[in-house]
């Protein structure tokens, strides 16, 4: 019955009030000046959480078969491959900057 | 005699080759799940795209995305946040029985997508008519960078495959609506809910990167 959870209407709230508190933070941290790259970290980071977040307790990967969670983990990896391997190519060019 | 018709009925939905309700909501999650896998690296193709010319752009993405209006881009993230929660609420009620609420938060939902689309609208005619527009048509001078054009195809192309996706949500809930009304959904069977709301909250999770990638960048 993995899939079956009823989550509680006044824990989706309380899920949704910390949803809107980090979008609120993701707004207040470039009001401060945090010298870049770590702005662009700082960024990413809150979202991630937030992903995480609404992976975990709205799509219901907390209480999910370990198959699904498995399945969302390795397209994060080979998201993260794609990135890797682009990289390797596109930020070591002789002649880095195309026509386009 | 009457309880026997009463379980049969509720098993309308129940394929002949899975052994139970169970074996057959945990198969349609899975195919979803799968889905949502090639959904991720469909967007992920983009998010490659933006990394890779922010890389060799740093000061054009600072640069443009002043464009970009932080405020609606806030109000659009609490909204599709508010539209996660009402369907995630949504689902909790067709696993109560609760029909009336379940229509009740698709229709919420719906209305939130809407609002999503319209404020999309309003960004997007606010950028045409000042000439930002995709690709080699770009005739905006505001912008002090040659490959201004670059940043707004990429916001474009981003933000567009997300409003697709968003109106196809709207689509997918209008006809929850339909098949709600009709009485399809119990307890014993919310699948088309339950994956709906899946695909929901990814695109929620998709505009979450986005907001502060492309609005948030200072």
């Amino acid at each position: 019955m993995s899939g079956h959870h009823i989550s509680s209407a006044r824990f989706l709230w309380g899920v949704a009030i910390v949803l809107f508190f980090l979008t609120f933070l993701t707004v207040a941290v470039t009001w401060i000046y945090i010298p870049g790259p770590w702005n662009v970290v700082v960024a990413i980071a809150i979202a991630t959480v937030k992903a995480l977040i609404v992976s975990a307790f709205f799509m219901n990967l907390y209480w999910d078969s370990k198959f699904n969670i498995l399945l969302f983990v390795m397209s994060i990896a080979f998201f993260l491959l794609m990135i890797g391997i682009t990289l390797l190519d596109t930020l070591f060019r002789v002649d880095p900057i195309p026509s386009f | 005699m009457s309880q026997t018709s009463s379980t049969e009925e509720k098993l309308d939905h129940l394929k002949h080759y899975f052994v139970d309700s169970d074996q057959q909501f945990e198969a349609s999650k899975l195919g979803m799940w799968v889905f949502l896998v090639t959904e991720i690296l469909f967007f992920g193709g983009l998010f490659v795209a933006y990394i890779v010319y922010r890389a060799w752009y740093p000061e054009l993405f600072l640069l443009a995305s002043e464009e970009l209006d932080a405020f609606w881009g806030m109000v659009n993230t609490f909204v599709l946040i508010g539209s996660s929660l009402t369907v995630a609420m949504a689902i909790r009620s067709a696993q109560l029985n609760q029909i009336r609420g379940l229509i009740i938060n698709l229709w919420i939902t719906i209305g939130l997508a809407i609002t999503f689309m319209v404020i999309k609208y309003f960004e997007y005619s606010e950028k045409f008519a000042k000439g930002i527009v995709p690709g080699s048509a770009y005739s905006y001078e505001g912008v002090a960078h040659e490959k201004a054009n670059i940043f707004f195809s990429i916001y474009y192309m981003m933000t567009g495959l997300h409003g697709l996706h968003v109106i196809i949500g709207i689509g997918l809930m209008i006809w929850l609506v339909i098949k709600a009304k009709k009485k399809v959904f119990h307890s014993g069977y919310y699948t088309p809910v339950e994956i709906t709301g899946l695909y929901w909250h990814l695109v929620d999770v998709i505009w979450i990167f986005l907001f502060p990638l492309l609005y948030l960048i200072d």
